[in-house]
């Protein structure tokens, strides 16, 4: 359950996100609005990155989010996906999981774990040597997407934010995020809310509210979704 | 009796000194001075003449002052040229010097050594045969018997040239001459204690030799020299470690190493240099400068030199190859980090002399705080080194307002060969840290995670226990270096 109250962002004292209302709950939530208006900026905001300032509250399964840093809000249970995953030399993609999955407390099982994520990496078409490669380095966009959800696989956050996960990616792969997407929703008490453009992925997860971002900053929240449909056919002026 | 005293910040934490019974020199440094020590040492009189000609040739050369390091000029004539625990019974180690090492993890018992291994087999022999010094003397050479079966020698410097003396007069200075630089020519007339080596023709060392170098002495410098002689189709893997009592002062370390390699033998020498970097504010820690160089003089023979450098305050070192032998190879693979106020001035000199030599150097320097970090290289490739390769790789991972500078130096005198040289220096990614960060790591372990991959190429050169060893004490240096 993540509550945003007069949540604002900014950057360099540029206003990007203003008075943000909003609640999430256990369930698939869908965000959308025009380029640029600041839906990457919602994710790492929350997240702790330190190029955002931010004003207002933010709670998190009862936890006052803001007041965290980054990795104390990863072991809350909040886990968002990037756009632009960044690549460390020398770290290969399981030695990072490992390292992650022991700051979060989870299973420390290597064996186990290296099973996981071959399996996981093999769902995604990413190759039996996946694990050994290094961490988002030499790897293309859409790999480097798929790396992204497996680590939200492995890392089994309460909350997840996932940035354009379809971008990048081939029907069939977008046919397997979706598999893993309502997998993960079907655990039960997962909440996951999803940045997309795309009217396929919206339709395929049907989502239980939609969140609307404007150029002002300005967010709306509803649970009719067929607004959203509506702009898929029309624009966001439409 | 026993004053094991810990006088570390708590990062250091080697950095405790050990009260024991000592035999010292008065401070100061005359002619006197080295007779007295080689007659203590009960040398014989071409050692004395070896020590006089370099005591001989000091007098008239200065410090170098080209490196790019600076430190409080040192007074020759306040430092102790000799300090060496007393032994209250012949051949037993006071019980004070076994704990020291006990508590830096280094097994002066065979005994000990063995228990630290996993024994799968009963006929797989022990991995590590150790020589320990402490301050200018060897205390204890583990394993010497279990190598003499194969003809190895492996003993102090000062046993070598008693037992030996044919071997290390050959060798002694052929590789670095005693007039090569200040600090090496210092060693020459001082040097007190330090390893030998001999591995003879066709035998490939059952395990590794280690020396362990441990200052304890206030003012007290210390001169150790190591030879190390690989014969024809021989190979050894030597590793060496060090470590230093955290005092106000700064502490002198003038060592010399020298290499050699016959046809087709090997040398592998790691190091993992810990001595203490001194405090926060740059107060004490250990002047490392040391000179370094193996000889392959075979052909197809190889040396190969991998540094793990995180402590002293002052390092001044560039381990080198002259590679005379047709088809010999050179390599240097190097980590080193600083923070705090510390100084490094490192790397490498590779002088192809052979046809068909190939070097390669890959150095990896990390600075964080005010430090300093300079990666030195030098590559000639001679007239005579037809068809030579070099391939060079620096880089730099700078933190806070640390200083990173690369000077890489090629000079090539044939056309057939051929010199790559890469270099990258940047910035610790604040992106990576935040993204480390997002999956649960802390600031200091998404840093370690960063810095570990930065040098992952130089680790996997080292022997699987001490880079195990490297790894640990990268994180501990790691730890409160990220503000």
């Amino acid at each position: 359950m993540l509550v945003t109250q007069e949540f604002t962002v900014k950057v360099d004292g540029n206003t990007i996100l203003n008075d943000l209302t909003l609640e999430y709950g256990p369930g698939i939530h869908v965000i959308m609005g025009p380029n640029g208006v600041g839906k990457s900026t919602f994710a790492h905001a929350l997240m702790g990155n330190p190029n955002y300032d931010t004003e207002g509250a933010v709670e998190f399964y009862g936890k006052d989010l803001l007041a965290m840093e980054t990795y104390e809000r990863a072991r809350a249970g909040l886990f968002i996906s990037f756009q632009t995953p960044t690549p460390i030399e020398g770290l290969s993609n399981f030695q990072f999981i490992r390292q992650a999955m022991v700051s979060l407390n989870k299973n420390n099982n290597i064996k186990e774990n290296l099973s996981n994520f071959r399996q996981s990496a093999t769902d995604l078409g990413l190759g039996s040597e996946w694990d050994k490669k290094q961490l988002n380095l030499e790897a293309s966009g859409g790999e480097k997407k798929k790396n992204e959800l497996i680590q939200l696989e492995m890392l089994d956050p309460k909350l997840a934010i996932l940035d354009e996960p379809d971008s990048g990616l081939d029907i069939d792969a977008i046919k397997i995020l979706v598999e893993k997407l309502r997998a993960f929703v079907d655990k039960g008490d997962k909440t996951l809310i999803i940045v997309s453009h795309y009217a396929e992925l919206i339709t395929k997860l049907n989502p239980d509210t939609l969140t609307i971002l404007d150029k002002q900053g300005n967010a709306k929240q509803t649970e009719d979704i067929q607004i959203a449909y509506d702009i898929l056919e029309n624009g966001f002026n439409g | 009796m026993t004053d094991v005293s810990n006088l570390a910040d708590n990062k250091y934490t080697a950095g405790f000194n050990t009260v024991t019974e000592t035999e010292d020199f008065e401070p100061g440094l005359t002619e006197d001075t080295v007779k007295r020590l080689s007659a203590l040492k009960n040398e014989p009189e071409w050692v004395t003449e070896f020590r006089l000609k370099a005591f001989a040739h000091l007098q008239t050369i200065k410090e170098p002052t080209w490196a790019h390091v600076s430190y409080a000029p040192i007074d020759y004539q306040a430092l102790s040229y000799y300090s060496a625990p007393k032994f209250r019974n012949k051949d037993e180690i006071p019980q004070e010097i076994l704990e020291t090492f006990d508590k830096l993890g280094v097994p002066l018992h065979e005994r000990d050594a063995l228990l630290g291994i996993e024994k799968k087999d009963p006929n797989i022999i022990p991995t590590v045969a150790v020589d320990v010094v402490f301050d200018s003397v060897s205390i204890a050479t583990t394993f010497q018997k279990e190598l003499k079966k194969h003809g190895i020698i492996f003993c102090s410097i000062s046993e070598a040239i008693q037992e030996h003396p044919e071997l290390v007069k050959e060798y002694l200075g052929s590789v670095i001459p005693v007039k090569d630089n200040y600090f090496a020519c210092l060693n020459s007339a001082v040097f007190t204690d330090g390893t030998f080596c001999y591995i003879p023709k066709g035998v490939k060392c059952p395990m590794e030799l280690n020396t362990y170098f441990r200052i304890n002495a206030r003012n007290t410098g210390q001169f150790e020299r190591t030879l190390i002689i690989a014969d024809a189709d021989s190979y050894v893997s030597y590793l060496e470690g060090c470590t230093a009592p955290a005092y106000d002062e700064n502490t002198l370390h003038a060592a010399v190493v020298e290499l050699v390699t016959h046809d087709r033998a090997e040398i592998k020498y790691s190091t993992v240099q810990n001595w203490y970097p001194g405090d926060e504010n740059g107060v004490g820690g250990v002047l490392n400068f040391v000179t370094k160089r193996g000889l392959c003089k075979g052909e197809s023979s190889k040396i190969s030199w991998t540094q793990v450098e995180t402590g002293s305050a002052v390092t001044w070192k560039y381990p080198s190859c002259i590679l005379r032998g047709d088809n010999s190879v050179g390599e240097f693979y190097s980590v080193a980090v600083t923070k705090g106020k510390q100084q490094a001035d490192t790397g490498t000199k590779m002088l192809h002399v052979g046809k068909n030599t190939k070097s390669t150097i890959i150095s990896k320097g990390i600075s964080f705080g005010d430090s300093s970090n300079t990666y030195r290289g030098q590559v000639r490739i001679g007239k005579t080194a037809t068809n030579s390769r070099n391939y060079t790789q620096c880089d730099s991972l700078m933190l806070d307002n640390s200083k990173a500078i690369t000077i890489p130096v090629v000079s090539q005198h044939n056309n057939s060969s051929i010199v790559e040289h890469e270099a990258s220096a940047g910035k610790l990614s604040e992106e990576a840290l935040y993204y480390l960060q997002s999956r649960g790591l802390d600031e200091e372990n998404a840093v370690s995670l960063v810095v570990n991959g930065f040098c992952k190429d130089v680790f996997q050169k080292l022997p699987l226990e001490f880079a195990a060893e490297a790894n640990q004490l990268l994180n501990v240096t790691l730890e409160g270096a990220v503000g």
